[in-house]
């Protein structure tokens, strides 16, 4: 019944106004041990990704992983963090605005190298979604759907 | 109609208003309370209340679910078997509107959708002489999680769980003896638990279980490969009218107490613990307590206090506090109610449906369900002392003295045409009077 006016799933596609390559988005466990890839291609500046329906209807935790971050001095950079989840909650200034944190693997981390990404929770509600992602002019990255 | 437009507004405000988070329950309200009228109000706050205080439930109690609804069956026999003859149906299906309001915690964040719990248990008694009545029952449950609601098809969701038990047996019943014996097989399968979210369980568990009544005392097992799942002790001292008993005095004060042993591992050991419930009649079969206990570890569990305007229990009314061991202190009781009005039952934070929709709180759970129970003519509802009062008339027609009577009067009705010829018009079957100088323009083929 419910799926005459409910949405179950939801038609992500991905605009990159940043200045530098999006490399993914995946949905993320709490804890960071599980990831789901949902847009696998890589992002240029001022592209848009493929549409890519997920059953993701709700509020997740969500990583978009970047090629670099140009200004990432001023960010929260973190290089070898045990618990992720403080550099989330420091990085996050709003829903929708987040710091872009950086990994530096090289020093017993248990990455493949370095990774830079921001992790937010994003609110899907189903159906079509377009997600901008901009960056703010202290260097902060800005996600806003539209 | 409410519920439709309440989702059609929801929905609605999401396609306008694409940069919000999530809009809060007090602008629905604002919005609605302008449109809608005042009589409609009250409504809309269960709704808007059921969801926004809800909690979504955890992933862990749906791949838990399995014991509750195998032990929830039994026990529902158990109360069937009280009599063990006659007949008893229930069928029940909960109604949850909103896909917000019982949403599923997971470790990625938390899904919209919808939990269920669709059930049925029927028993049905032969009997074989005056003394002996043969029955059948079957119980099934199919409960879960699901992207979407629905009645028989799953949308099966990539984070959907659904499983099913059913319980079946045979029951013998002496009536002179007062006693029953019931046995049979319980199966307990998983339909679909999403890898990306549920731990693993075990699928297509098959279970026995056997059910013995002397007079109150009762006796009830479930096995499993020849260990131990459950094991109850009832002691229903309570006389109950219904089967006999006295429907006064101090008997009718007994109390109901049951002991159930739950298996339960914790690493490699044994870790059982044991449930204990005392029901008791507060006044005349109407008003009643309910209290549960864990030994040897947890201590209160629950509590009810239960009002059933009649003692037939076709409508009832409680109220209840379950201790939920997540925090010590009194934040960990959850304090709620419910009312059963024979085709609907409405519940908020019960007892029953924590620990039956997989400790749903903070929502309004509504459940379209019918439930009776029939023996001798009588009718009563589950765990009943009395049956309910009925009042039968004979209020058959005597066909043949009513169309007389419409024939008599139909008598004359004769007119005349243009041309001043008498024109009879037919009305039904007509009785001619022996004798009676009457034309008939009927039965003429």
């Amino acid at each position: 019944m419910s799926h005459l006016f409910i949405d179950t799933s939801t038609r992500l596609q991905v605009e990159n106004k940043t200045d530098v390559t999006i490399l993914g988005l995946d949905v993320v466990s709490d804890d960071g041990s599980s990831v789901s890839p949902w847009i696998r291609e890589s992002i240029e500046p001022g592209e848009k990704s493929k549409v890519v329906e997920e059953d993701w209807v709700g509020t997740f935790r969500v990583r978009v992983r970047f090629d670099k971050w140009d200004k990432y001095e001023k960010m929260i950079a973190v290089s070898c963090v045990t618990d992720t989840r403080d550099v989330r909650v420091r990085g996050l200034k709003k829903q929708s605005e987040v710091g872009v944190t950086q990994r530096d693997a090289g020093s017993g981390c248990d990455g493949e190298g370095e990774q830079t990404y921001a992790e937010l929770e994003l609110d899907f509600e189903g159906g079509s979604q377009y997600l901008v992602v901009t960056q703010d002019d202290d260097g902060k990255a800005v996600f806003k759907f539209k | 109609m409410q519920i439709l437009y309440y989702i059609i507004i929801h929905k609605y405000d999401g396609i306008l208003d694409p940069y919000r988070g999530r809009m809060t329950d007090v602008v629905y309200l604002d919005k609605m309370l302008m449109k809608t009228g005042l009589n409609k109000i009250f409504l809309l706050l269960a709704l808007a209340a059921g969801v926004a205080f809800a909690d979504p439930i955890p992933a862990e109690a749906l791949t838990q679910g399995g014991l509750q609804m195998r032990d929830r069956q039994l026990r529902d026999i158990g109360l069937v078997m009280r009599g063990g003859r006659g007949g008893f149906i229930d069928i029940g299906y909960t109604y949850t509107p909103s896909s917000e309001q019982l949403q599923l915690k997971s470790q990625y964040g938390v899904h919209n959708g919808y939990a269920f719990r669709h059930h049925y248990g029927i028993f049905g008694s032969w009997v074989l002489d005056s003394i002996s009545h043969f029955g059948f029952l079957t119980w099934f449950d199919r409960t879960g999680w699901d992207s979407q609601d629905f009645f028989f098809f799953p949308h099966y969701g990539k984070f959907a769980h659904i499983s099913s038990a059913l319980t079946w047996g045979f029951s013998y019943t002496n009536k002179k003896y007062d006693a029953t014996v019931a046995l049979g097989l319980q199966h307990q399968n998983l339909e679909l638990a999403s890898h990306r979210i549920y731990e693993n369980e075990s699928d297509s568990l098959l279970f026995y279980w056997a059910h013995a009544r002397y007079k109150s005392l009762s006796f009830q097992g479930s096995f499993y490969r020849g260990t131990f799942q459950t094991l109850r002790f009832s002691l229903d001292l309570e006389s109950r009218a219904l089967y006999g008993g006295a429907g006064s005095g101090f008997k009718t004060y007994l109390p109901n107490l049951n002991a159930t042993i739950y298996r339960r591992k914790s690493g490699d050991d044994d870790d059982n613990f044991v449930r204990l419930n005392w029901e008791q009649n507060l006044y005349e079969q109407v008003l009643y307590a309910d209290v549960t206990f864990d030994f040897p570890d947890d201590g209160f569990r629950s509590a009810a206090l239960k009002y059933y305007p009649d003692p037939s229990r076709m409508i009832g009314f409680e109220a209840s506090c379950v201790r939920r061991h997540e925090r010590a202190g009194a934040s960990d009781l959850l304090w709620g109610g419910a009312i059963d009005i024979l085709f609907i039952r409405l519940g908020y934070n019960s007892v029953f449906d924590y620990e039956n929709m997989f400790h749903a709180k903070g929502t309004l759970i509504a459940e379209i369900k019918f439930q009776i129970g029939a023996a001798d003519g009588k009718f009563f509802g589950h765990g009943a002392a009395k049956p309910a009062p009925m009042e039968t008339t004979q209020n058959s027609i005597d066909l043949k003295k009513f169309m007389k009577s419409h024939a008599e009067q139909n008598m004359g009705t004769t007119t005349r045409d243009s041309e001043g010829r008498k024109v009879l018009h037919a009305k039904g079957i007509r009785y001619e009077n022996e004798g009676a100088a009457t034309t008939s323009s009927e039965g003429g083929n």
